[in-house]
């Protein structure tokens, strides 16, 4: 049998997506200012918004084409390694989305982002049933961020900086919010630490793409190690 | 270098999404035993964990007070969103005022 999948579930998921979709508008101008200054016109840094949907890798990717001499495969490899952290976010997914049926369930990847999977996460852990749910995040914050490159790209930058707004520390004040939510047992105090320091000292050596990877692998890596024993 | 966006395009977008269905696709293989499903409820608690240590790392006093203090308003308010909007407003303001 196929699992729950409604619109009233991608309503609700929609509704929590909202305040996650204005930060993202805000980043969205940003990007599409950054492409504008790469020669991309506004058709080009949608289309860009669209295809990659992900911040941080279509930055890198502008980078890379702006010195004119990456490769395809350096094109590849640099939005592999910069996304890696969606194998984890995907994976840890799978059980839960899965029971909607292949074409839902990989409709709704298309949409994964860090902050709704965060919320998507939290929203299981307290028995979200409905598999619409994750694409109704998705729907605000995918609206939010095209939008925003539209504008950026246009020139149309009427907002002040995302900083000046405390939107650069929205997806951080989520993750602080949801994790103290989650936090039911002391045992689950466990991974909270693990993950804490395994990003901090990853950080130092590798960057953040690595200690983000690194303290989810960590965090599930000592919950697997103490499941069954009492702590 | 190709000079055809439309294949600059694709092969970005192939990139993106091989990431997001990749490690979904091969968790369909791996059984879900008890000891797997506390590994991946683990996981999203020490994601947040390690973004939330990122930021009070990366930030100042204005970044380690507004998280500071979402995770009190969390636990005050019982509700996360709540927390992480004010949290937001917080550091917005603590910034206005030079902290």
């Amino acid at each position: 049998m196929r699992a729950l999948f409604s619109r009233d579930g991608f309503r609700r998921g929609a509704r929590d997506g909202v305040p996650l979709a204005v930060s993202i508008f805000a980043y969205g101008v940003g990007f599409g200012l950054v492409a504008a200054q790469a020669g991309f016109g506004v058709a080009k840094a949608v289309a860009t918004s669209a295809a990659i949907y992900s911040g941080s890798a279509q930055l890198a990717a502008v980078n890379l084409l702006q010195t004119g001499e990456a490769t395809l495969w350096a094109l590849f490899a640099a939005i592999l390694v910069i996304n890696a952290r969606y194998l984890l976010f995907g994976a840890t997914l799978q059980p839960w989305l899965w029971s909607a049926g292949p074409l839902r369930a990989y409709g709704s990847l298309l949409l994964l982002g860090d902050a709704n999977w965060l919320m998507t996460m939290r929203r299981i852990q307290d028995g979200e049933e409905d598999r619409a749910y994750l694409a109704g995040t998705g729907a605000p914050i995918t609206l939010g961020w095209l939008g925003g490159t539209a504008l950026g790209a246009g020139a149309v930058s009427v907002l002040p900086r995302p900083e000046a707004l405390g939107f650069d520390l929205m997806l951080a004040c989520f993750a602080a919010g949801m994790v103290t939510a989650m936090v039911k047992a002391r045992a689950d105090l466990l991974p909270v630490g693990v993950g804490a320091l395994a990003a901090l000292g990853l950080f130092q050596l590798f960057g953040p793409a690595p200690a983000i990877i690194g303290a989810g692998l960590a965090g599930a890596a000592v919950a697997a190690l103490m499941h069954g024993r009492t702590a | 270098m190709t000079d055809n966006f439309a294949v600059l395009l694709a092969v970005m977008a192939a990139a993106a999404f091989l990431c997001r269905v990749a490690g979904f696709t091969l968790m369909r293989f791996v059984p879900v035993s008890p000891r797997v499903e506390a590994a991946l409820r683990a996981t999203p608690l020490a994601v947040m964990a390690g973004i939330t240590a990122l930021a009070v790392q990366a930030g100042g006093l204005a970044e380690a007070l507004a998280l500071g203090s979402v995770v009190a308003l969390t636990l005050v308010l019982r509700s996360d969103v709540a927390a992480a909007l004010l949290g937001v407003v917080a550091v917005a303001v603590l910034r206005w005022a030079g902290v």
